[in-house]
């Protein structure tokens, strides 16, 4: 029996046993394959663990948590709610919400200059429809209203900036940088291949992450008010 | 003062984002992280205390996050903080629940009761059910040890336990269930 070294066998396993130790506990383990039977067993154990994978619960929990912080307009207890000194005007909120539809549900968005006729775009997933088609006009009217809401949310992102701890706006900086980056390697793309559906979902994805950080952004600038 | 502090690769936690919004109000923001941070918070309630307890547990958590979001300053990754948030309130349940509860006292005979299930498309429920049988401080011990990866400083200084002690209770744990599931 080597109660001893079974003892030490998590130790081992954990890597925290002394060099000593660790040494004397692998010669005996050569020797004894009661130790080596359980040695294996136990790394069993934690591997299965550690896979373990998370769980739902069988309910959504959200309603009892959103009745308990009052989340109708409620700020956290010991938060100033901050006022906001920014107000989006309405056009400049629709500009922003039909920016963000059109951009959103996977649609496709050729904004290279294409045929004079209509041009064909695959619906959203969720809707599994014949490919819709968007006029020309149309979708000029559609880049307008998106460069509308960027210029805006920009333009309050600059206004305000000030107001946000230098690392904040370094970061916000960097990832618009990137953002716009992969803008314009994916209107690069279409520009080659105006055809190519992936490549417009693509470009119409990324031009949605840029309106979303933008609007994150403006949020930020808000609540620093 | 806002600070968002980018991670390893230069870009910003979308959670610190939506906590910062949370923090000022925006409930929107604070269903994002709950929905996000759900399956973790819920499962570790549940293996650190039990099926019954951890619909409630959990609400506890998200309650006390969003009572405590203005402590939250973006040093840690925001999961990192709500996980450690969760582990305090599920360790005041323990205390609470610890007084009527008599079968953590001791032993590892409730597992001898236990049928294996070894090699069968149920065998992860099944170590789930075996921890869930394991003495409590030992079942503590495994679950902030090997299933969430703590060191066994942290975890003794979590449970107010000597190093020592945690790093027997993890033996005595893993020792309980690999007799389990070698049967």
């Amino acid at each position: 029996m080597s109660d001893r070294w079974i003892d030490r066998l998590s130790e081992y396993l954990d890597d925290e046993l002394p060099a000593g130790d660790r040494t004397a506990l692998e010669a005996h383990l050569e020797g004894c394959a009661e130790c080596r039977d359980t040695l294996v067993g136990l790394r069993r154990v934690v591997t299965r663990a550690r896979a373990l994978e998370d769980r739902l619960p069988s309910g959504d929990l959200w309603p009892g948590i959103a009745e308990r912080i009052g989340a109708h307009g409620a700020a956290p207890a010991g938060v100033t709610r901050f006022p906001r000194r920014f107000t989006f005007s309405v056009p400049q909120l629709a500009a922003a919400g039909i920016a963000l539809a059109l951009l959103s549900g996977g649609s496709a968005w050729l904004l290279h200059p294409g045929p004079a006729g209509p041009v064909a775009v695959q619906p959203p997933p969720a809707a599994p429809v014949t490919p819709a088609l968007i006029a020309p006009g149309r979708r000029t009217r559609s880049v307008r209203s998106y460069d509308t809401a960027v210029a805006e949310l920009e333009r309050v992102l600059a206004e305000g900036r000030g107001r946000l701890d230098t690392t904040t706006v370094r970061v916000l900086e960097q990832n618009l940088a990137v953002i716009d980056g992969a803008i314009a390697q994916a209107r690069r793309a279409v520009a080659a291949d105006s055809a190519n559906l992936y490549l417009n979902s693509h470009l119409a994805a990324t031009m949605r992450r840029k309106l979303e950080l933008l609007r994150q952004a403006a949020s930020l600038v808000a609540t620093a008010s | 003062m806002v600070t968002l502090r980018p991670d390893s690769t230069g870009r910003t936690d979308p959670d610190a984002v939506d906590a910062t919004l949370a923090a000022s109000g925006d409930a929107h923001a604070f269903e994002r992280l709950y929905r996000s941070h759900l399956a973790r918070m819920y499962s570790l309630a549940r293996r650190m205390l039990s099926d019954e307890d951890a619909d409630d547990v959990t609400q506890d958590i998200f309650v006390r996050a969003w009572q405590k979001l203005g402590t939250f300053r973006g040093e840690s990754a925001f999961g990192t903080w709500l996980h450690r948030l969760g582990i305090n309130v599920i360790l005041a349940r323990r205390e609470t629940l610890g007084i009527r509860r008599q079968r953590y006292v001791d032993g590892d005979a409730t597992l001898e009761l236990l049928p294996s299930r070894r090699g069968s498309p149920e065998a992860a429920m099944d170590v789930e059910t075996a921890i869930d049988r394991l003495p409590n401080g030992a079942r503590q011990v495994f679950v902030l040890h090997d299933v969430e990866g703590y060191r066994h400083e942290e975890i003794a200084e979590m449970l107010g336990l000597a190093s020592g002690t945690s790093k027997s209770q993890l033996h005595r744990a893993r020792m309980a269930l690999r007799r389990h599931l070698d049967r």
